[in-house]
């Protein structure tokens, strides 16, 4: 277990070096640079472009920022002045984990009570309804899904705020617009995975042991319809937890991934860096996590990890 | 397939039914008349607080009402004192003396003295500030060298005898010296605090002290930042609201969702299609920006170094049409300064002062390209136009190309571009065609015409002209108002309507959602803002 994890962590360390690497290139690549706006002289140009060391060439610059790097050192953001890359994201994190964190929650919550309700319902009017609900909530992309909440719950009928995250109404359209997706596709997963999972010998022998319907369930039934579910459930996780670009500009919410589309479209440098960086290592973290649970549930996968 | 496009059909046609007609009542308005609060939409954050940092959008809205300058021009054009209460100048415009008042105090209740005022200047000058105001400060003696780190900084051209008195001595006359002092740089920072534009004292609630109107209470990065009044303002009868927030918004789509939905007060500068949407509705305010949206040609490229093709190409485009196409928030022109920036001698609108620079005349456009050596275009290069991928911006890039391939049958390449690429490559002259848009610093022409000054930071199309350096040279200097307003006209017209350096299109307005009752709003004669520090409810 020890090996499997040594191993994960060090393809982890792996990949985030040649993440940090790419990144770093890639923003050197993209035409415009982060001081040439509005009324700036040469004079100040120049100056900055010294400050922050954009003067030399890139193989320094990036051998400084690696150097940076392994002393914890994220650097200085360039269009917030003062402002370093690691405060931004102390900042902008917590925002972004508690809207996709609740985001998570929901959909795990609803996607597997919808799913089991759709298996094992007796009424065909139920099944289909869901099919035709978890079709429409995947199809529709989760940009159309946040501005029809803000259309019709924000400018129209005026019940819900639409703009920042001042109390905990402003909660209720961006984290339905993040887990509308994610529902439908767990109830799916759910739905398949239990029927699947009903046809078995074992819930047949428990029916015949006398066991509750609620014993069943929970006890057997879940424990091994919720891996397929765990295992979609992990990446969607990460990918919520390190913010959506989309919803976050739409609702204007100041968590990461609206900081992240302004610092590309700033050029900030450091901040992009900083932010794919600590994105990268979130979604290999959540991914370890994910796989270590998995085995803990499931016999079979853990002794193919000991293996 | 089919069954989910009808099943996403049905779905959409009952939220269309379930949402259409359906309007209810902001209680944000209500509230806000009891509260005296006001909220109020502005673009995100950038740069910070300090009249001598980084200034961008967030400083702009943010000084306007807690910040005072020592003069400032009203709407009317007239004089208004504010940190000063009166100034003296000599004969030939070089010395001039304020007096600040008294009664001024910091928000935190120490007076405001001319060592503020100086405070901001000097740490202007250092290049390594980033403040992209500190050459409006090179009247003052001494201070270009200073900012070029020919002189040290105890030399700079501004006295201060006492703690309310400051002399400026300017190295040349300079008769629109009053305009500049509304530029950050003349703005006072307090020097118990303010020590470098890095060390977060201008975002900081406890040491962000101000000496206008209203002070910060509250600053929360990326979201929204409170101004309380102040209550030690010398001044703070005629000021009505309490508390006036301003929040960030990333897009002006989402500001004005923000405002229908009520949560909003104020929604400035929103998209151009709500014209249609508040039709007729006193929430809608449309005002006239001091701004031009120009094409600089590359004088360096062939054939536009030839003054006939740039004439030709400027006579060719209908602007009448092309605004028609973009909207009512556009209005075409043929001059480079900003069609609604007034002449102070006698508040009409200083364009109006001259002749047209030049008429549209596509016969003749078609005539001078046919001289240049490229009739009916044959032989022409297809230009390369490149501008930022605003919706605005794109629409004109289509109507010009489809009017110049209709006048004069030559062809234009369109290269849209995220607005940081187009900065970088207007600024190297990485360009045949680049859009540009100048909205005024102060309220002077010389915002304008310095900017095709041989030594311009904003001449990028390669701009060498002596005869129009001379002119607005002179008219820097000259201190009769109509002597130096047929100077500046003279250059104007030698610039645009002979030489054609540049292709000047419209002049745009702003859309404002103003929720209606809120009353007092002015706006900045320099740059067409909307100013909030006399707003009010009507009770």
């Amino acid at each position: 277990m020890l090996k499997y994890m040594g191993k994960r962590i060090l393809i982890g360390i792996v990949s985030m070096f040649v993440l940090v690497t790419a990144a770093f290139f890639l923003t050197r690549q993209m035409p415009g640079s982060p001081f040439q706006t509005a009324n700036v002289s040469d004079k100040v140009l120049e100056q900055l472009e010294e400050a922050y060391g954009l003067d030399e060439p890139v193989p320094v610059q990036y051998q400084k920022y690696i150097t940076g790097l392994f002393k914890g050192n994220l650097g200085m953001s360039f269009k917030k002045s003062g402002v370093t890359v690691a405060e931004v994201i102390k900042r902008a994190w917590p925002v972004t984990v508690k809207l996709g964190g609740l985001a998570v929650l929901v959909s795990l919550v609803f996607g597997s009570l919808l799913g089991i309700w759709q298996a094992s319902s007796r009424f065909s009017g139920v099944k289909n309804t869901i099919w035709c609900g978890t079709l429409l909530g995947s199809g529709i992309p989760n940009f159309v899904v946040a501005l029809l909440l803000a259309l019709i719950f924000g400018v129209r009928l005026h019940l819900l705020p639409i703009t920042g995250l001042g109390g905990w109404k402003n909660y209720i359209l961006p984290v339905i617009s993040l887990s509308l997706y994610p529902t439908c596709v767990i109830t799916r997963i759910m739905n398949n995975a239990f029927r699947e999972e009903m046809k078995k010998d074992y819930v047949i022998l428990a029916k015949a042991k006398g066991l509750t319907w609620a014993q069943i369930v929970m006890t057997h039934i879940l424990k091994n319809a919720g891996i397929p579910v765990l295992n979609y459930a992990g990446p969607a996780a990460a990918f919520l937890l390190t913010g959506s670009f989309v919803v976050e500009s739409i609702f204007t919410i100041p968590g990461l991934g609206r900081e992240f589309v302004n610092s590309i479209a700033n050029r900030d440098y450091t901040l992009i860096l900083g932010l794919t960086i600590f994105m990268g290592a979130v979604v290999i973290i959540i991914n370890l996590l994910v796989d270590l649970l998995c085995a803990w549930m499931n016999p079979r996968v853990r002794k193919g990890i000991l293996e | 397939m089919k069954r989910r496009n009808r099943i996403t059909a049905a779905f959409m046609a009952f939220i269309l039914l379930a949402s259409s007609g359906l309007t209810g009542c902001g209680n944000a308005e209500q509230e806000n008349v009891k509260k005296k609060e006001l909220v109020i939409a502005t673009n995100s954050e950038t740069g910070g607080l300090d009249p001598a940092g980084m200034i961008a959008l967030t400083y702009l809205a943010y000084s306007v009402t807690a910040l005072d300058e020592l003069v400032t021009y009203d709407a009317e054009g007239n004089l208004e004192y504010r940190a000063a209460e009166s100034y003296d100048v000599n004969k030939d415009s070089t010395e001039w003396t304020f007096h600040l008042r008294k009664d001024a105090v910091w928000s935190d209740g120490t007076p405001v003295t001319s060592a503020d005022f100086v405070n901001t200047m000097i740490r202007s000058l250092d290049p390594k500030s980033g403040n992209g105001y500190a050459n409006y400060l090179f009247p003052i003696e001494n201070a270009e060298a200073i900012y070029n780190g020919e002189a040290q900084a105890d030399s700079l051209g501004v006295e201060t005898p006492d703690d309310y008195t400051l002399i400026f001595h300017l190295s040349e006359p300079c008769v629109y010296f009053l305009d500049l002092l509304r530029l950050p740089v003349y703005t006072p920072s307090c020097v118990s605090y303010a020590d470098s534009a890095d060390s977060g004292w201008d975002k900081n609630p406890e040491t962000s002290v101000a000496n206008g109107p209203f002070y910060l209470a509250e600053y929360e990065p990326e979201q929204y930042f409170v101004l309380k009044k102040n209550e030690k303002y010398w001044n703070a009868d005629v000021v009505n609201l309490e508390q006036i927030t301003y929040r960030f918004f990333d897009s002006t789509e989402a500001m004005a969702n923000a405002y229908e939905s009520g949560e909003l007060d104020v929604a400035p500068g929103v998209p151009s299609a709500v014209l249609d949407l508040y039709e007729g509705k006193e929430d809608l305010v449309v005002t006239n920006s001091i701004a031009t949206r120009y094409i600089y040609p590359n004088l360096a490229v062939e054939p536009l170094d030839d003054v006939r093709v740039r004439k030709a190409l400027n006579l060719a485009v209908d602007r009448e049409e092309l605004c028609r196409i973009l909207g009512e928030d556009t209005e075409p022109t043929v001059n480079f300064i900003a069609k609604y920036m007034t002449d102070k001698t006698d508040g009409s609108y200083f364009i109006d002062g001259a002749e047209k620079p030049f008429e549209e005349d596509v016969e003749e456009a078609q005539r001078l390209l046919a001289e240049a050596g490229y009739p009916n275009g044959e032989g022409f290069p297809a230009l390369v136009y490149k501008y930022p991928s605003l919706e605005q911006d794109s629409d004109t890039a289509q109507v010009l190309k489809e009017q110049w391939k209709r006048n004069l049958n030559i062809d234009v390449e369109l290269q849209a571009q995220e607005l940081q690429v187009n900065y970088t490559d207007r600024r190297a002259g990485d360009f045949e065609l680049c859009r540009m848009n100048w909205t005024a610093d102060f309220a002077d022409p010389y915002t304008y015409l310095s900017m095709l000054l041989s030594n311009g930071t904003y001449n990028c199309s390669g701009i060498r002209d002596s005869e129009y350096d001379a002119l607005v040279t002179q008219s820097d200097s000259e201190t009769d108002p109509e002597k130096r307003a047929e100077l500046m006209h003279q250059a104007e017209q030698l610039a645009v309507g002979e030489q054609f350096y540049i292709i000047p299109l419209y002049s745009i307005k702003n859309c404002n959602l103003i929720r209606p009752g809120l009353t007092g709003i002015t706006q900045n004669p320099a740059t067409g803002a909307l100013e909030y520090r006399y707003a009010q409810w009507e009770q």
